[in-house]
Parts: C-alpha cells; structure tokens; sequence
C-alpha cells in the first residue's frame, strides 16, 4: 500500500486509510497546538466537524487528516507549535491562561498607540495555525453547473432513501457526500443498510452521485456549491433534502481537550474501519443505544473497558464483564500529554479510574447548519439531522418522506450541560466555560455578541460541536429562552473551503477571434485584447503601416465590427425611430453615419446605416458595442411591437479595409465589377466581387483615404487578405495594425466611443450635432436633447493643436493656472509634422479657453479635422 | 446567487444568462419634464418589479417579468 512522508519518516498505509487513521497507527497522538493556549490536541471526532486534526498536505495548510485520504508519497506535517507540535514551547501560554483572559487584547494594547502594532505581530506568529503557502502560483480551478429537481446532501442511510425515493417519481437527483459513502460507519447492520441502498441508487439512472463533494451552503435561488477535487460544482436544485446527520454531543468537562478524550464514533471509527486500537484502557460513557455498540466494537478490538458509565434504562444491553458506573457522569479527566485518569461523579461521591481513552458517547446533536441557511426555501431534513438519535428504521423512513417532499417535524434537543469553568466549550478557539462566564458578565447577554467577543463557534468547525452549547449558556443564563431561540445565525461556508475553489471559473476568459487571426501571427503582427477581441495592435512598424494608408494602399481587419441585417415590413419604421439620423430618405445603395443614443439622449454607440433593395438595411456598429446593439435594436422590436427581423451578423461576416490613394488600382486588377464614384459613391456601398469573393464594399472615411470596407462570408477571409496583399505587393501595400489606426483617425477628428467620451456625452458636446436631424418628428433621446439645448454647454470635446512632445491620454489641461481640463487622445501625426489631439475642456465664466498648456507643451483649441478638412481625399 | 428565469421560449434558465434591462417602464413622452421623470426617476422599488430581461445567451429576445426584489422570487411572465 505504500506510505507517506511525515516530518522525515515513513508512515505506512494501509487499504482505505485516512491521514488521520495512518498516523494515529504509526503512534501520532498530538495533531495540534490549539490556537491560543498551544494545548495538545488529537483525535476527537473522525467525521471532520472538529479543528484538532488540522495538518499540512503536500503544502496545504489547514486539511482535515481524518476526511482526507491517504495517498503514497504524500508529504505530510503538523503545523502548529514552535519548534514542534511535540514540544512546544509556546505551551507556556497555557499557564498564563490567567494574564489572558478573553478579549484582553482589545484592553491590553490600547496605549500606547504603537503597543498593538507590535503585539498584532507577535500575536499572528504564536497563533497556532497554519501558514499559508506564498511561493505557489494559485491552481486555476473550474467551475461547472449543475441542474437538477432534487439535491440530496448526505449520502447516509436517509440520503440514499430519498434520492430512491425522489428518484422514482421521476425526479432527476443529484445525491452528494463530502467523503466517499459510507466510508466514515464502521461494519455492522448501518453499514449493511447503507450498502444495499447505495446498490439500489446506483442502479438509478436519474441520480447522479457526487462523492467527496461538501456542501459549502445554501443560497438564495436555491443554489448549492459543492466543493470538490475537480473544483466547484454549482447545484442549482427544484429542492433540497439535507441529510447531514448528526455529530456526536461534545463534553464539556475540565480536560475535555486531552489527547485520548474521543467522541464515540470517531473511536469506533478508528477500531471499526481501520482497526487501529484508540488506546489500552477506555472508559465509556454511554448515552444512547448506539453508545453500547461503540463499547463493543471497542472491547472486540481488544480495548480494555475500565468502566462504562451508562444510565439505568441502557445498562442492560451492556454485556457482562464490563464494570458499569450507573447514572454517573464526568467531572474531569486528568494527564498532562493524554489522558491518564477520569474522574467520576457516580451520585455517591467522586471515582477516580486510571484509563487512556476517554470516549464519549452521550448523545446526538444535528448537523444542521444547511438547514437553519435554508430557512425561506425548499429545504427538508431527513434522517438524523432533524431526529438526532433516531433508529435506523426512523432514519430511512424519514428520508423516503423527504424525497418524497414531505417534512419530517425537527425533534427537540435537549439544553446540553455545561460543566465547571475550565471546560472547553469551543475547541477552535480555545474558549472555555469560564471565558463565557467572564464575559457574560462584562455585560454581552446575548449569543450574537457572546459569540463575536468570545469568538467562540467562530474557527474552522464553525460552531458544529459548540454552536449548541453557545446556545444552551446564553438560554439558561438569560433564563426563559430556549437554546433553538438563541441560536446564532448559520451562514456559509459548513465546510472549510479554499480561497481558490471560491475564485472558481473566474479565469475562464472567452477570447474571440477573427478568421485572420492565424495570418496576423504570420505577419509578425503584436496581438492584444481589445474589448473581448484579441486584435493586431501593429506588425511591427508602425511609421510605414501609417504611410502606406496615407501614400500607398494598405489593409485592416474590421471583422471585429458588429454587423445587422434588418428586414422585414417595419426595417425602415424601427431605425428611423430607433437613431437620429435621416433614414427615411437614405436611398438604397447610399450609407449614413449613424449615431446611437439612450433613452437620455447621450451616445450609446455610432455606426453606419446601409440602405439596401427591397427595403432591407446593413447595420454596422463599433466592435465592443455589438451585443448592445443588437441587445438595443431587438429591445424596441419587442415594445414597439413591429414586423422585424434582424440578424446578427457579427460572427458570420468577415471585413477587411482597404484604403489609400492607390486602393482603385489594386480593386481593378482583383475584381470586374464597378467601383467608381458613380458605382459607389461616398458615403454609399454596393455588391462587388474581389479576387472571387462577394463582398459588400462600403465606402467609409474612418482613416481618412478613399478606402472600401470589404465585408464577405467569414470562410473566405485569408483567401480575399492573402489575394489582396499579392495583388498590391508593387503597390506597396501592408497591413495596419490600431495602433496606426489610433493616429489616422485621430487626424480626422474622429472620436473612438469609450476613450473620447463620457457616459453622460449628448451629440453637441462631441461636435456631432450635425449627425442629428432634430426636425425628425421623434428618435430615441429627441425629447431629452430638446430639452437639454436650453442648458449652456459646461464641456465639451475639442480638437487641440499640440507644440511639443504629445502628452499622454488622461494629462489634465491647464488655462491660467486652473485645471480645465484632460487630454482623452493626442499622438504626432506624420502628415502634418505635429502634435495633435483631442480633449475635454470646461468652460470657465461661460467662455470656453482656447490657450491650454498640459506638461511642458502648449495646446491650442483648433477646429476639426486635421487632416483634410475639405474631405477631398475620402471623397475621390 | 441562484436565480432561474423562466424563457418563455427556452424554459427556466440560470440567471447569467440574461442581460438585465431595468425595470420597465413607459414608451415615450411627449412633455420634457415628464421625460426626465420618464428616464431618470425609476421606482426602484423594495418588493414587487415589473423588469426586462434580454436572453444573451439563449433565444436573444426580451421577456418582461414581475420579480420581487427583496426576495427574489419571480412572480410570471408579463
């Protein structure tokens, strides 16, 4: 079976060992140092509700040795104490329990200031808790999503019984366990019930069963995330049926944390499945029928029975030899490493007995923290975690009432008794009886604040073992409550969660590419994310990409824009409702700038309108706008409720631009159709075949030059760029990348939507109110503009004349010392051998000022465009 | 979160799969001030909602639902 490594020795394994089990053989005994008092801890609960077996796997801190597999060549270490968990000297912390009473800390450091800066460090160093790995690069972990009527949590006897049941009136089930099923009951007729359960569930094709996958909670929705190896499992359910079960009651008596002091099913666990002797010499105290049986599997496993202290109705079923203590109870247990003595009250005095085991099987307590998370939602309870102690009968009836949704009435707990002062209540943060005591009276009466200023319930169990005993103070001391009533709030996560498996799916990007993507890495091309799109930001050379659009002819790849077919009997009553521009007249085969406004009439997003035959339109938007538009167009086709249908085009059509003075020299030798200014006037579009391939060709003026924007099926993108680039190789032609795009556009006056501009941006502030056709009877945002005109412009969009070295985006601009405004663009352009830009610019005393300086540089308000303002070029 | 959507064209859907509109409210005015009431000064309301939502990743058409907003429950389709 192999074996692992722990601290520099071998450990070996045996067949359906845990962490805990193996070392528990190999002779471990203290697994922790408990966080504030550095007092030894071992083996308590085996079924991972309890922190004393926290240990490091393979580097992960805080892992739960008792629900974690073994596996050859682990590396396994404890991690609390100082130099060891064995020898600890922090342990003197434990005698100075006096000097630190609870909370001292938010008393003892307030003067002087500094005092807690320095004594946060020492207190974060004797912690003991783990450390958290920092050389690691986080595993990215998935996330995947499930749906189902009917989640089962708990794979036990009542869970398996519920998901039959919900399973055969034709429920889809999905039945999850946080360990392997059946894997924590030790041999007997529970686990013979279990088995022949799990064989009738597995032979359900509506259950799907996910084993080592814990609970974290229960979310509104209902929504369930599970944790397990494979990452976060989102569970969205009809319903819930929590089949949790119950943890054993928590004794809380002086000495209740030694090493040796087990709850009863983790020590028959022990003996049971992994037949490794908890100790030599027990004593047992009994509460429950089960009780007897935990004494027998212990006695069968060669545990000597110093005395079983059971009440007079069990003490019958107790077999004979075993000496009994009737009705007794525990006042203490004593040892300094492990437990070497208890002592009894038997009614009739104190009894001392020598032993080395200490287990306690008392009684039951739901775990029941998903329930109580579940209040408002379709949750159930089956089995022990609303009948604490039931039969096994009872357990799988009340699961098949549960699968079949019906409710099983929660049965009362008993108030738990609190022993003397120095018990400890809360095992995670060393919070004893007294600790309450002392702090009920500093005057927190109430189990809210009890529990934040204790911090008891508060560590990795939160409050599965003390949750109850919080409650049963608080009720008792305040008198007239019940312990149910002041129960704290049950929040996520139940089980101990990695911040990792929390970030899960948060990785997942989707990168969305163009059918050029392969070419542009070919030509050597720079690739970033522009939006959701990776695009080529330049291919290498920046200076010549620039010159071939503005000398020579050159290409890009737009298939990034979003693309619309619109039709149908009201195409032209949506978009001349939708936008601002003149539809109505646009005839086919002409183009139109087009702006995009929201209901408040600032700019959502522009484009351009393609008049088609038949009353059809061809709709183009920016690239990172498409889903908004498309989100926008079919938002008014639903409330106006118009005969339209439109078509998202995006993903299907490639683009591809080409522009320069020389790009009718290169479309002649490529296609035989007409392309002049009759043909295709600006702004206009028409059908025109390229090197074979239909494109739609738009005229557009986004760079400046006459250029085509060639949009064409998708398959035959590399076929029409790689006929293109041949075809003007004498020409000169190269493609450009944004980054030359940035500089073209920006000589052209033209805005990028998001970098120029302002959410709250109406057409006059850009200087589009040309792109507005007020005398339209109404678009969308008519009646806001309308009433905006009466207010004075406060800012707006300028274009700037920079002399100097162009300064970033974002730099302010100054006038007269005061900051009017920032720059949003600004690059050298090589056409006109300067600095330009655009920018905000406030008014100040209602003039807008016309001298700036931003850096070292001054800029001068100038009109738009730099480049061409006649438009001659775009036009020819 | 967990919240399912019922698509009157897909059947219940997840949540994340819907683009949220905001709440609905009317078409159009013709009155400026009514517009800026229209426009900016939503219900917002704590409790009952009429809402849109936009299946983005399912059917893309617009439903109109009625949706408690402090439960969360989702009362039908409008």
């Amino acid at each position: 079976m192999g074996s692992f490594d722990f601290e520099g020795r071998e450990v070996p394994l045996e067949q359906g060992d845990s962490v805990a089990s193996a070392l528990y053989r190999a002779g471990v005994r203290t697994f922790t140092r408990s966080v504030k008092y550095h007092r030894r801890r071992g083996l308590y609960c085996m079924t991972g509700d309890c922190p004393n077996c926290l240990v490091n796997v393979d580097g992960e801190p805080g892992v739960r040795a008792c629900t974690t597999e073994a596996r050859a060549g682990q590396n396994v270490e404890r991690e609390s104490g100082t130099p060891s968990a064995d020898f600890d000297l922090l342990a003197v912390a434990d005698r100075a329990q006096r000097l630190m009473p609870v909370g001292f800390y938010y008393k003892t450091f307030i003067r002087p200031r500094f005092a807690w800066s320095v004594a946060e460090r020492v207190i974060r160093r004797t912690t003991g808790l783990g450390r958290l790995p920092t050389d690691r690069a986080p595993r990215k972990v998935n996330a995947r999503y499930v749906h189902s009527d009917a989640l089962i949590v708990g794979g036990g006897a009542a869970g398996l019984a519920a998901a039959a049941a919900a399973a055969k009136r034709g429920e889809s089930v999905v039945l999850c366990d946080e360990g392997r099923l059946g894997e924590k009951v030790a041999p007997g007729r529970t686990l013979q019930r279990i088995r022949a359960l799990e064989a009738e569930v597995r032979g359900l094709a509506a259950v799907t069963i996910l084993e080592r996958h814990a609970a974290l909670g229960i979310y509104e929705g209902p929504l369930v995330p599970l944790v397990g190896d494979d990452g976060l499992v989102r569970v969205e359910p009809g319903r819930i049926v929590v089949a949790t079960g119950a943890v054993e009651t928590h004794g809380v008596f002086p000495g209740n944390d030694l090493p040796g002091v087990w709850l009863g099913r983790g020590a028959a666990r022990l003996a049971g499945v992994h037949s490794v002797r908890p100790g030599t010499r027990a004593v047992i105290v009994i509460g429950t029928s089960e009780g007897v049986e935990h004494l027998r599997m212990l006695r069968d496993a060669g545990v000597g029975v110093a005395a079983a202290v059971v009440p007079d109705g069990l003490s019958d079923l107790v077999p004979s030899g075993i000496p009994i203590v009737r009705g007794g109870s525990v006042v203490a247990a004593e040892g300094r490493k492990a437990v070497r003595a208890v002592v009894l009250d038997t009614g009739r005095g104190e009894q001392r007995i020598r032993c080395d085991t200490l287990v306690l099987s008392m009684g039951f307590a739901p775990r029941d923290a998903l329930i109580r998370m579940g209040a408002d939602l379709p949750v159930v309870g089956a089995g022990e975690c609303v009948l604490p102690g039931c039969t096994l009968d009872e357990a799988v009836e009340s699961g098949e009432r549960a699968g079949n949704g019906q409710v099983t009435a929660a049965r009362e707990t008993e108030p738990v008794p609190l022993g003397r002062a120095a018990g400890y209540l809360c095992l995670c943060e060393d919070v004893a009886v007294g600790d309450l005591e002392q702090a009920w009276g500093e005057g927190w009466h109430s189990s809210e604040i009890l529990k934040r200023y204790t911090t008891a319930t508060m560590g990795p169990c939160q409050g599965a073992l003390c949750g109850r005993h919080l409650a049963s103070f608080v009720a008792e001391k305040s008198g007239g409550s019940t312990p149910a009533g002041v129960r704290t709030t049950a929040r996520p996560p139940a089980r101990s969660v990695r911040l990792e498996d929390l970030a899960a799916g948060v990785s997942e990007v989707i990168e969305k590419r163009t059918a050029l993507h392969d070419r542009h890495l070919e030509l050597g091309a720079r690739l970033d994310w522009s939006g959701s799109w990776k695009r080529p930001f330049n291919y290498g050379d920046l200076a010549d990409e620039y010159w071939a659009v503005r000398e020579r002819v050159s290409l890009m790849d737009v298939g990034t824009l979003g693309k619309f077919l619109v039709g149908g009997r009201d195409a032209k009553t949506l978009l001349d409702r939708v936008y601002p521009c003149r539809i109505q007249s646009l005839a086919p085969g002409r183009a139109r700038y087009m702006l995009a406004l929201d209901e408040a009439g600032y700019v959502m997003d522009d484009g351009l309108v393609c008049a088609l035959e038949a009353g059809r339109y061809y709709v183009t938007s920016t690239s990172g706008g498409a889903d908004r538009m498309e989100a926008w167009l079919r938002n008014w086709i639903d409330r106006w409720d118009l005969h339209v249908h439109l078509v998202n085009q995006t993903p299907m059509l490639g683009a591809i631009n080409v522009a320069g003075p020389r790009v009718r020299d290169l479309l002649s030798r490529l296609s035989d159709d007409p392309f002049d200014r009759d043909a295709i006037p600006y702004p206009g579009h028409g059908e025109i075949t390229v090197a074979g391939v239909r494109c739609r060709a738009i005229r557009v003026g986004f760079v400046g030059e006459l250029s085509f924007e060639l949009h064409h099926p998708r398959s035959r993108s590399i076929e029409l760029w790689n006929a293109l680039l041949e075809g003007g190789a004498d020409l000169g032609i190269r493609p450009h990348g944004l980054d030359a795009l940035e500089i073209l556009r920006l000589e052209k006056g033209h805005i990028y939507l998001g970098q120029d501009t302002l959410p709250d941006d109406h057409p006059t502030k850009l200087g589009l109110g040309w792109a507005v056709a007020m005398d339209k009877p109404s678009f969308i945002g008519r009646v806001a503009l309308e009433r905006m005109a009466d207010i004075p412009l406060e800012r707006k969009l300028v274009g700037l004349s920079v002399a100097g070295t162009p300064p970033q985006r974002g730099v302010p601009l100054y006038a007269d010392g005061r900051i009017v405004g920032r720059i949003t663009s600004c690059a050298y352009s090589g056409a006109l051998q300067r600095a330009i830009g655009l920018g905000w610019l406030r008014a100040v005393d209602g003039e807008f000022p016309s001298i700036l300086s931003a850096e070292e540089t001054t800029a001068t308000v100038v009109s738009l465009p730099f480049y061409d303002p006649e438009g001659a070029k775009v036009r020819a | 979160m967990g919240l399912k959507i019922p698509c009157p064209h897909c059947g219940p859907r997840v949540y994340t799969e819907f683009t949220f509109g905001g709440e609905l409210h009317e078409l159009e005015s013709i009155d400026p001030e009514d517009d800026f009431r229209r426009v900016y000064l939503p219900d917002n309301a704590a409790g009952p909602q009429v809402e849109r939502w936009f299946h983005a990743y399912g059917c893309r058409r617009w439903l109109t639902l009625r949706r408690d907003t402090v439960t969360n429950r989702i009362d039908g389709l409008v």
